[in-house]
């Protein structure tokens, strides 16, 4: 019976995805293709109408991969990724429990939760340029404080320096984003049944018990989500580093994107090039979000089956106790 | 027993409260800085970026705001039209295709997920010299409409509806609807859509504050004067590169914000009431 | 096997749609044209029968002075209509989309445009060069014209394109010159007279390191920070970063690093940064140590120093720098493709060339543009000589007494369009070396990786 009642609906999938993919075919589709296509070229320069598939198709990846700039940038990405990242997700997932916590009911959550996200809403440049103001050297809001408090003797240049420069832009990026995480994760526990919370209480566990055993594994597809999102967001991190020191100083806080960016438009219009260093971070996103979703993918939907599976079973029951009633 | 279970509460208290408004603290703070730097003129800002005590300059800032090509009721409509039609096209159509994938058995469902999940991946920097030669060869410049219609395919939101129905969507309300004799179209949306609503509302939110404060594209894409957005405007109070009008452009930064900031507060409470559970109570 | 078929299908689709889009391009960019005049048109019915001319630029100066043409010009103002599209350099929209538009050409496209110090190479002698029509197309008798107007030498080379017409030029001039301190060369050296200044802290770095050391024993700085004498040494090298596509480093560029890491050593400076807090702190000595003075042209006078500079307002003026050099500037061309060649060349003889006192280097010198009465200095030497440039916050000095030679100082001929990005590389390793985060060699050496890495020149 099951069987049929998919076949004969199944036109809806269609249907319902139709829009979808027509937009995306018209204008999402041709551009990312057009980006596909000029990587194998020698597209570059102002103004060039016309381009030529290369003898050595792969000239351009060669030369990107070994171009120094480009890996220097892979290895900030990626650092700078995991230093925003470990602490968002953690304080994200800290705030999670305080708020969604059915136990330790917090006061005023909702205003807190509201203005967590607010960082988001400024546009980033505002934020870079705040932020390369606060750090200002040798006059600046952070100096003077750390002068007053005698925590150093004279002003730090900061911004001279790589470590300093790269947890600058994990924080900015950190401070940007946890909110965001924060209400991503709160909406999925929101979305989660009640009747397990109220079942888990009768049960008498307490609210870490509960928030392991049982908020997490349900917000595992919510986790994956945030997880996914962060990591293309965070490996794709343009706008912070852009602004904030144009990838400097010493290319410590260059990404990738702004990477791809300056061979595309700061002078010789590398288009070709440009191109060819997205497929080749397409690539290496592609791969990680891969195993990322090899990863957790099992467990939760085996979890998510079993749950249909029994309440199902209870609705089934509760049928026939109606029946025979 | 019940003294160290109160014990333990006052300390979550202690520490919940006092991490939360520190943090409280670090998001209102830039906010402030901004509000004070609108009432600041050029000469003070560039002496001391950062201040908390507002000054008198406001009217002189917007004297010079209102002198450019800063136009605040034009700039709000445009943006108000570009931001709501594609936060509008974004959560409906987001939702429509996420339900597609949950809810239907189709052949392509499985080939088509991953197609949006290899979409998601590509770095956007160079996708858009793409997308914007295209607009020019198809004469969609100046036309709101190339900024709205793409966003009917936003993957990352079919992603985001996608795990939250999974995670919370009882297909069997929808087999009940049908039982019903309900169209596939009217479940949808009068029996789906409900119990979207925290997803959309945080979907509405974010899709409402990056289409607002998009600049680059829109910059490139509308280039004339009757179609500029606020962050275009305000971006043009910087283009004088020699004679910068710091006060006038956090002015024009203030006034982008305050819209954003009250429609995210009217969209919040939906995720902070959790109102939509009630499709699943029932 | 499906994955593979539902691939391929939206490869053939791309394909048609990628067919269909170069196929297309003349008829659809026709079609655009034609739907953006009929909305100029139902804005306005009452302007119909005038002709539209396009004007493109990245500050509202140019539209302004447009406006101010058409006032005076009526017969002009009856016959075309101005309409302007201005996009801020802001996140570099401003080349992209212009790119785009000359490239597209047809009635949208611009008639004339501005573009400024930093990318005008571009428009003028590098890639986009053929989109910019030469000043003789637009009707303009300019070898003549830039003679009876004196105009400044390095305006003209800048805009000269491969060929040696000219295809854009100026109507303010930024070369620079020394502004300083009034009481503090008075306490130093007993005058504050500009040309015996002059005599003390130049020609030449040696001179200048020598007054810096004078300056020091009082507990002056003799600039801000390195920023300050970077546009210096930038304009007095003799040859540009690019030589027949080779990057090439001019001793005096390299020069540099040391006169940096002298100027940091002796601590001869406050060590700030261009354009930050600090900077304009020491405008109005609130800075670690008094500030003797800045580099820069006419225009840093006005928009800069000028409001940040609060008591010491009046304690100022300018003397000749120890090398001549120049810093921006706004430069106008017109398009090639623009079928109202006349009518942009009347504007653009208006704005460059015009040397009456109706003319709008006249009006921007003594301050008649703008509401607040700013006076800059101009191109031409010979509207200068007729104005009059004293400035309250000089103390009385007619500035038009040093711009004009300095105007002369300034060369136009090391200058590549790639200049912007690639001193951003520069000034960054220079930072790291007087910082003491790197070598001398190891500066240079990460200089060169980084043009080598980012643009299509060849580093040896």
């Amino acid at each position: 019976m099951k069987q049929r009642k998919n076949v004969s609906y199944a036109k809806y999938g269609y249907i319902f995805s139709l829009p979808f993919i027509i937009v995306f075919l018209i204008f999402s589709l041709y551009p990312i293709f057009y980006t596909a296509v000029i990587g194998f070229t020698d597209y570059k320069g102002l103004g060039v109408t016309s381009w030529h598939f290369l003898d050595n198709p792969f000239q351009n990846f060669v030369t990107i991969i070994n171009n120094h700039s480009f890996r220097q940038a892979l290895y900030n990405t990626l650092v700078i990724w995991i230093l925003n990242f470990i602490p968002q997700i953690l304080m994200a997932l800290l705030l999670t429990a305080w708020f969604t916590s059915r136990r330790n009911k917090m006061r005023g959550k909702g205003f807190f939760k509201v203005i967590f996200y607010l960082p988001n809403i400024i546009t980033a440049a505002s934020i870079a340029i705040l932020f390369y103001a606060l750090f200002g050297y040798p006059v600046g809001p952070v100096n003077s404080l750390l002068v007053k408090l005698g925590i150093v003797d004279g002003p730090v240049y900061f911004l001279i320096s790589k470590i300093s420069a790269r947890g600058i832009v994990a924080f900015i990026q950190f401070w940007m984003w946890y909110g965001y995480t924060m209400i991503i994760l709160t909406s999925g526990v929101l979305g989660i049944n009640p009747e397990i919370y109220e079942a888990a209480e009768i049960d008498g566990t307490t609210g870490w018990q509960t928030f392991i055993y049982i908020t997490i594994p349900n917000l595992k597809t919510i986790l994956l989500y945030v997880l996914i999102t962060s990591m293309i967001g965070g490996l794709n991190m343009f706008d912070i580093p852009k602004m904030f020191m144009q990838g400097g100083p010493d290319n410590s806080t260059l990404t990738t994107s702004v990477f791809i960016y300056n061979q595309a438009f700061s002078g010789s219009y590398l288009y070709n090039r440009a191109a060819a260093a997205s497929m080749i971070m397409f690539l290496i996103i592609a791969v990680l979000s891969g195993v990322l979703f090899y990863l957790m993918r099992d467990k939760s939907e085996i979890e998510l089956r079993k749950e249909a599976k029994r309440l199902k079973k209870e609705r089934l029951m509760i049928a026939k106790e109606q029946e025979a009633l | 027993m019940a003294k160290t279970k109160k014990k333990k509460g006052l300390l979550f208290k202690v520490v919940a409260y006092s991490v939360c408004i520190l943090l409280a603290i670090l998001s209102i703070l830039p906010f402030w800085i901004m509000f004070v730097n609108a009432t600041r003129d050029t000469y003070q800002i560039q002496q001391d970026a950062l201040s908390l005590i507002p000054s008198t300059h406001l009217f002189e800032n917007l004297k010079i705001l209102l002198g450019k090509t800063f136009d605040p009721l034009k700039g709000l409509t445009n943006s108000m039209i570009i931001s709501t039609a594609s936060t509008a096209c974004t959560i409906y159509f987001s939702a429509l295709t996420a339900y597609a994938l949950v809810a239907y058995n189709w052949k392509l469902r499985g080939p088509f997920f991953t197609f949006i999940l290899a979409v998601m991946m590509i770095p956007a920097q160079v996708s858009i010299i793409g997308f914007y030669q295209f607009m020019y060869k198809i004469g969609m410049t100046n036309n709101f409409l190339a900024l709205i219609l793409p966003t009917i395919a936003t993957p990352a939101a079919v992603f985001f509806m996608r795990q939250f129905m999974v995670a919370s969507l009882p297909l069997e309300l929808v087999e009940a609807s049908r039982i019903d004799g309900a169209s596939e179209f009217y479940t949808f949306n009068k029996i789906v859509l409900p119990i979207m609503k925290p997803a959309m509302a945080t979907q509405a939110i974010f899709t409402f504050v990056s289409s607002w404060n998009n600049l680059f594209l829109p910059l490139v894409l509308l280039t004339d004067s009757n179609k500029y957005t606020m962050p275009i405007m305000v971006s043009l109070l910087r283009g004088d590169i020699y004679k910068t009008e710091y006060g006038a452009i956090y002015l024009g930064l203030a006034l982008t914000v305050l819209p954003l900031i009250v429609a995210y507060f009217i969209l919040s409470k939906y995720i902070i009431e959790g109102v939509a559970l009630g499709g699943v109570k029932g | 096997m499906r994955k593979l078929i539902s691939l391929f299908l939206v490869v053939l689709m791309v394909f048609s749609l990628v067919a269909c889009g170069t196929d297309d391009n003349t008829t659809t960019t026709a079609a655009a044209g034609e739907t953006t005049t009929t909305a100029a048109t139902t804005a306005e019915p009452a302007s119909t029968e005038k002709t539209v001319l396009n004007v493109w630029s990245f500050t509202d100066e140019v539209p302004t002075m447009i406006d101010k043409f058409l006032e005076l010009h009526p017969d002009f103002a009856a016959k075309y209509e101005i309409k302007t599209t201005i996009i801020a350099t802001t996140e570099g929209a401003y080349q992209p989309a212009l790119d785009q538009a000359l490239s597209s050409g047809g009635a949208d496209g611009p008639d004339l445009f501005t573009a400024e110090a930093a990318f005008v190479l571009k428009y003028t002698q590098g890639d986009a060069s053929r989109y910019s029509a030469t000043y003789k197309d637009l009707g303009i008798d300019v070898d003549t014209m830039i003679k009876d107007a004196d105009i400044a030498q390095y305006t003209v080379d800048i805009g000269t394109n491969p060929n040696g017409d000219v295809v854009g030029l100026g109507y303010q001039a930024t070369g620079g010159a020394y502004i300083y301190r009034r009481s503090i060369a008075k306490d130093v050296w007993g005058t504050d007279d500009p040309a015996e200044i002059a005599k003390i802290i130049g020609p030449g770095w040696d001179k200048f390191y020598d007054a810096a050391a004078d300056l020091k024993a009082k507990g002056y700085g003799i600039v801000s920070g390195d920023g300050d004498i970077w546009h210096a040494v930038e304009n007095s090298s003799d040859t540009p970063w690019v030589v027949d596509g080779k990057l090439n480093i001019d001793p005096k560029r390299e020069a540099f690093l040391d006169l940096s890491m002298q100027l940091k050593e002796n601590d001869y400076h406050n060590d700030t940064q261009d354009w930050q807090d600090a900077w304009f702190a020491d405008m109005k000595d609130a800075g670690a140590k008094k500030t003797f003075g800045f580099f820069g042209p006419a225009w840093l006078i006005n928009y800069v120093l000028a409001g940040n500079s609060e008591d010491t307002f009046g304690d100022w003026a300018v003397c000749e720098p120890p090398v001549g050099f120049f810093w921006g500037g706004t430069w106008v061309l017109g398009a090639a493709a623009s079928e109202k060649k006349e009518a942009v060349g009347e504007i653009i003889e208006w704005i460059t060339l015009d040397t009456t006192e109706q003319g709008l280097q006249y009006l921007w010198a003594n301050g008649s543009m703008n509401a607040d009465g700013t006076k800059d200095a101009v191109a031409s030497g010979k509207v200068m000589g007729m104005s009059n440039g004293e400035l309250e916050f000089l103390g009385g000095q007619n500035m038009f007494d040093i711009f004009i030679p300095a105007n002369q100082f300034a060369n136009g001929k090391n200058l590549t369009q790639y200049d912007e990005t690639i001193n951003t590389y520069w000034r960054d390793q220079v930072r790291a070396y007087t910082a003491g985060t790197k070598s001398r060699e190891d500066a240079i050496k990460s200089f060169k990786q980084m043009v080598a890495d980012n643009l299509d020149i060849i580093v040896e």
